[in-house]
């Protein structure tokens, strides 16, 4: 009877491998996906000294994982999330800010060569005119392009709080999982498709901020960001927020069984602090930078006009208003302005233009400008712009190397979880022959009956 | 290292991403003509793109203001040419005049031409742009520069009321150039004309006459100091013209270096760009070929 068993323990481990080996090759594409084998093991021998053992059994199925490569996968996740989402904004600026005829220096230029072109004929209105209409376009260009700023600052903040609401959404389900992997190991039943799905959402979670992961011993993960709050601990989560208060346009806090933290969202990595980052150290300073431009144009022009006298002789008045507070009307001309309101004399006689030509000199005036320092007025945009390509030029390599690593990581992980259809082909073609052999054995041992049964006849 | 089976497809995936966007890239790259499409292709140059810009448009500014200003001393050559000429024939006039031969009513027929020489010549000083500005008045634009006072005594009665200064325009670094003109000194032709046609009409004048002599005489020096002004307005005028041109040929220099350094640095090595193209086009079918040879092995197809 022995030999029956045992066929019938190698049949059944058989059944359990294939069944395994059909589960991977079902999943063959699925992602994060973590391959499972039967774990086969001799039943020892009963206390009579002539048996040899007692068939197979499937004592465990194999989850072919391995905790560092998940952990390596996750950290790669963060550095991608944290310079994939500022490129494309960065190339948005690039494209506005460094279009030949559309940038800012073009307009400074037109403006100064408006400027410079009244030299000729101080009297001549359409040469006035000119350099009114030019006024105007230079301070749309100033405009429009603090739009542009504003309206990515918008779409960052925005941005924001819509990973912030998928985060949470996460964050609560791999509290879920943590609860429900528990609960089905320490009844003894498979936990591997909702460990692969728990992992799976630490790893969504990982590229949305910087994640620390421990394991329990009872098969959970716990959750914490980079900076140490914990996010999901076994089966507890807590909860993200964005909103603004009085002292931020958006601030990030964290609330944990009652207990509410500010985060630093500079320091959160992943998505929320790549966006951050470009936020306060990009973006902000560039339209900061921008603003003084314009204000300080305004300002210089401005004072020099009122040193000046128009043709009538009367005192110049201001030519720009800059509003402060970067709204969409930073700089304007001045409501009413008209052609002869340009002070361009220096002396008070109609056809002077001392006063003109230093209007015109104003353009390779020093000016200071917020992240680049002291530079010439007109330089300052080619300057800016500059340290936006380099911005955007390290931005790109960065994200370069961190998707390298993360491919590498993704491999490497796939490497042991992953499904290999030629193994699975080789593994199916022997369990079946195992549970062939084993059928054999049954006929073998059923043979043997009978002739004992025969002879009994 | 063991191999899952869509690793395959993701290092497929990764070698045809690539190719295509270096592909993409360079197509770009062609269709512009430009090796630098945003400035993070290259930072530093980019830069000095925009600085030559910079600079290419100020000295195209500078070359357009010399256009203008050689636009206005043309006609203001043209019209101190033309006062020149009017004064000659006035000399001749007077040199006739003071000629002892000449009868009172000879000398009577002199007066109409000259008080119409007088006439134009006031009417040059004080002639005005399209916009109403004066040409000769310096910088007092909006003032007639020869004022006429009929109350004044006689040989007093033009007045020079504009004033010298000048309106300099920029024409390079450092450079200024006066683009106007004043006449300060003609009123005392005008003075003295007017002096010797009140003598000439005052009935049985005559030449023999000294008091008559004496104001046709110094009427006559009146005429050689406002030809000499005058010319030697018209040799000053040349003079800035070839200034400018000199000056207009070196900026253009400068603009052509400009360019040059504007296309050797941001022009796209189109040579290097099609060999690129090439290659990369040459990987990207090489990963096609392989992707549908590997895509086909598997253990499954011999069971």
């Amino acid at each position: 009877m022995a030999i029956i068993n045992n066929a019938l323990s190698g049949a059944l481990a058989a059944q359990v491998a294939l069944t395994a080996s059909s589960q991977n090759i079902a999943n063959l594409q699925t992602k994060g996906y973590t391959r499972q084998a039967a774990l086969l093991t001799a039943i020892g021998p009963d206390a009579n000294p002539r048996s040899s053992g007692n068939g197979v059994q499937v004592s465990a199925l194999l989850r072919f994982s391995d905790g560092y490569k998940s952990q390596a996968m996750w950290r790669a996740a963060s550095d991608l999330g944290a310079y994939s989402q500022t490129q494309p904004y960065l190339n948005q600026l690039e494209n506005v800010m460094g279009d030949e005829t559309a940038s800012l220096s073009a307009g400074i230029d037109q403006f100064f060569g408006a400027l410079n072109a009244v030299a000729g004929d101080p009297g001549s209105t359409p040469l006035r005119q000119q350099v009114l209409t030019s006024a105007g376009l230079m301070s749309e260009r100033f405009n429009g392009l603090n739009n542009v700023f504003n309206s990515q600052l918008q779409s960052v903040r925005n941005q924001r709080s819509a990973i912030v609401d998928s985060a949470n959404a996460q964050i609560a389900s791999i509290a879920k999982l943590n609860q429900q992997i528990s609960e089905a190991q320490a009844g003894g039943l498979s936990a591997s498709a909702m460990i692969d799905a728990r992992d799976q959402a630490i790893d969504d979670l990982a590229s949305k901020m910087g994640l620390e992961v421990s394991d329990n011993a009872d098969g959970t993960r716990d959750v914490s960001l980079k900076t140490g709050q914990a996010l999901v601990l076994g089966s507890m989560h807590g909860t993200l927020k964005a909103v603004p208060t009085a002292t931020s346009p958006q601030e990030f806090s964290l609330s944990f069984a009652g207990t509410t933290y500010v985060l630093d969202a500079n320091k959160m990595g992943g998505q929320l602090g790549g966006l951050t980052k470009y936020e306060t150290e990009k973006l902000v300073p560039l339209q900061k930078g921008i603003a003084d431009v314009a204000q300080q144009i305004a300002s210089k022009i401005n004072t020099q006009l009122a040193l000046g006298s128009k043709p009538d002789g009367s005192a110049g008045t201001p030519l720009f208003v800059y509003t402060p507070g970067s709204n969409a009307d930073m700089l304007k001309v001045t409501n009413g302005f008209v052609a002869d309101d340009l002070a361009f004399s220096a002396d008070g006689t109609p056809g002077d233009t001392g006063n003109l030509q230093k209007l015109v000199a104003i353009k390779s005036q020093p000016i200071t400008v917020t992240s680049i320092g002291n530079v010439l007025l007109s330089d300052a945009d080619a300057q800016l712009v500059g340290k936006l390509g380099v911005d955007s030029q390290l931005n790109k390599a960065a994200l370069k190397t961190s998707q390298t690593v993360r491919t590498q990581s993704v491999d490497d992980w796939q490497s042991t979880s992953g499904v290999n259809q030629d193994e699975e082909a080789v593994n199916l073609v022997e369990y079946q022959n195992m549970y062939q052999a084993n059928m054999k054995v049954i006929a073998v041992a059923n043979q043997l009956f009978d002739a004992t049964l025969a002879m009994m006849g | 290292m063991r191999i899952a089976t869509t690793q395959y497809q993701s290092t497929m995936n990764q070698s045809l991403q690539n190719n295509q966007e270096r592909i993409t890239h360079l197509t770009q790259q062609m269709a512009a003509n430009k090796r630098i499409l945003v400035p993070s292709d290259d930072p530093i140059d980019s830069v000095r793109l925009a600085r030559l810009a910079r600079e290419e448009a100020t000295v195209q500014q500078y070359r357009d203001n010399i256009a203008s200003i050689k636009i206005r001393l043309t006609k203001t050559e043209g019209y101190l040419s033309n006062m020149s000429e009017e004064l000659i024939q006035g000399r001749d006039l007077l040199v006739w005049a003071s000629d002892g031969s000449n009868a009172p009513d000879d000398l009577k027929a002199m007066v109409s031409p000259l008080e119409s020489l007088r006439d134009s010549v006031l009417y040059n000083a004080n002639s005005i742009d399209q916009e109403g500005n004066y040409n000769f008045a310096g910088t007092l634009t909006k003032t007639a520069p020869i004022a006429y006072n009929a109350g004044a005594p006689l040989g007093s009665r033009y007045t020079y009321v504009g004033n010298t200064n000048s309106q300099n325009v920029v024409v390079g670094n450092g450079i200024t150039q006066p683009a106007n003109q004043n006449l300060q000194g003609i009123e005392k032709l005008l003075n003295h004309l007017d002096q010797a046609l009140n003598t000439l009409k005052t009935p049985g004048a005559t030449a023999n006459d000294p008091a008559v002599r004496s104001v046709l005489s110094s009427a006559l020096g009146g005429f050689d100091d406002a030809l000499n002004l005058l010319s030697s307005k018209v040799a000053n005028l040349g003079g800035s013209q070839n200034i400018m041109k000199t000056l207009d040929a070196n900026h253009a220099n400068v603009s052509l270096s400009n360019k040059m350094a504007i296309t050797d640095i941001g022009t796209l090595d189109m040579g290097e760009a099609a060999t690129s193209l090439n290659g990369y086009s040459t990987a990207l079918q090489a990963t096609y070929k392989a992707y549908s040879r590997i895509g086909t092995m598997s253990l499954f197809s011999v069971l």
